[in-house]
């Protein structure tokens, strides 16, 4: 497996291989941002992924 | 082949790419584990499956 760096140069692999990494961490937070679950600067309370479920079990507000 | 004599494409010779490579196994081991925990912290805020 060693021998892959006879074939690329290190140094243009390591930048390529930074470059890309940065692009895709940068693309998956504000992809995640742009959400309401996983946004972690919106101060919004978590809507939970079992919600929709939930709209079956009574509402406590709702007894005397 | 002759070339392997003169030279590799990238330049390096074979005691300087297993150099390389032991370094780059090693980061990519610490790279990996450190998003290992990131991803479990992140599943036990809000799991996202």
């Amino acid at each position: 497996m060693w021998r892959i760096w006879l074939l690329f140069d290190p140094r243009r692999a390591l930048i390529a291989l930074f470059t890309f990494l940065f692009v895709l961490a940068l693309l998956i937070h504000f992809i995640l941002l742009s959400t309401d679950r996983f946004n972690w600067l919106g101060g919004h309370a978590a809507p939970s992924a079992a919600a929709q479920h939930m709209s079956t079990l009574p509402d406590p507000a709702a007894k005397p | 082949m002759a070339d392997e004599k003169r030279g590799s494409l990238s330049g390096l010779t074979e005691s300087e790419a297993k150099e390389f490579h032991g370094i780059f196994v090693t980061s990519f081991i610490i790279f990996t584990v450190i998003a290992i925990v990131a991803h479990v912290l992140v599943w036990q805020w809000r799991p996202w499956l």
